[in-house]
């Protein structure tokens, strides 16, 4: 797989490096990342640096996940783009409000480097 | 230490469960009650299976419930993660710093000599997965019941205390030669 340049949004700077390490250890040897620390930052990136894959945490101050993907779609950025929430939320409920603003995958905290291969891969490649 | 802040941030940013239905947001109103569930909601194996399950998957650590005590380290790092929306109260981590050092090391592969931003990150973070993991485990819970972000505090020689909550779960965890405690306190329930 070639180059993949993947935006992380995440509060938690440990997480961002740890999603990350597991992209890496899913194959995804060749990675650019961009990192934001909430859905306000993500936008911004967003709006300056073309990318193939988007993760983001929900809980999050300033602007949440779910927020920033409503926004995303709404200013029409990153079209195409899949999206995939790594969050602790793992109701029913929250898995389809993601969805339904737009999310293509969704991975619960605590995960395995193993899960973000099984769930991430594919929609980079569909994409 | 009170944790009234941080409770009031997870039942101001997460009580309201939304839904989207077409183009229209209708806010759902809670139907379900846990008042009669209290004893499922304290079951202390779900802590238990919560904290092994963070561990194992994030650190690659086995670790135990102990019947402590918990090491005795002047100076210590608490992570406080509030609980909003049908349940309120709050998810506690608190370890000693030599603990909290060789968590954050195992969790980002670096080292670290002092508790900085990036260890208080981290721990704050286990916090949060713990919460998460914790109110998972209980359907209603885990649909009802929002998340605050972490707030994390260091120091030495202080104590937590908590007025009369509903139910308490504090545990202590060993793995390695090292302890930690989680504190789970419910203040109100619906």
């Amino acid at each position: 797989m070639g180059e993949i340049r993947a935006l992380i949004v995440d509060d938690s700077s440990v997480m961002r490096k740890i999603v990350e390490r597991a992209l890496r250890q899913a194959g995804l040897d060749q990675l650019v990342v961009h990192e934001a620390g909430s859905g306000a930052e993500g936008i911004e990136v967003l709006k300056s640096k073309p990318v193939d894959l988007i993760l983001s945490d929900i809980n999050m101050p300033i602007m949440d996940g779910l927020e920033f993907l409503r926004q995303i779609r709404a200013q029409n950025l990153a079209q195409g783009v899949p999206v995939v929430m790594i969050t602790t939320e793992s109701s029913e409920e929250h898995v389809k409000q993601a969805i339904q603003s737009g999310a293509q995958g969704y991975i619960r905290k605590p995960f395995t480097a193993e899960q973000v291969k099984e769930r991430v891969l594919p929609l980079v490649r569909a994409a | 230490m009170l944790f009234n802040g941080v409770r009031a941030a997870a039942i101001q940013g997460r009580g309201k469960i939304t839904v989207l239905g077409g183009r229209e947001e209708r806010e759902q109103t809670m139907a379900v009650s846990l008042r009669e569930s209290v004893q499922r909601v304290s079951d202390p194996r779900n802590l238990d299976a919560s904290v092994e399950e963070v561990f194992r998957l994030m650190l690659g650590i086995e670790c135990k419930r102990d019947a402590g005590p918990a090491n005795a380290e002047s100076e210590s790092v608490t992570a406080v993660v509030g609980f909003g929306g049908m349940l309120s109260g709050a998810c506690v981590f608190r370890s000693g710093a030599r603990t909290a050092l060789k968590i954050a090391a195992q969790m980002t592969g670096m080292e670290f000599e002092t508790v900085d931003d990036t260890v208080k990150d981290g721990i704050g973070e286990i916090c949060n997965m713990l919460a998460g993991g914790w109110k998972g485990k209980v359907p209603e819970l885990a649909a009802n019941c929002g998340l605050s972000v972490p707030a994390v505090i260091t120091g030495r020689d202080y104590n937590l205390h908590v007025q009369a909550p509903e139910f308490q779960l504090h545990h202590i965890y060993r793995f390695d030669d090292q302890t930690f405690e989680v504190t789970i306190v419910c203040d109100g329930i619906q």
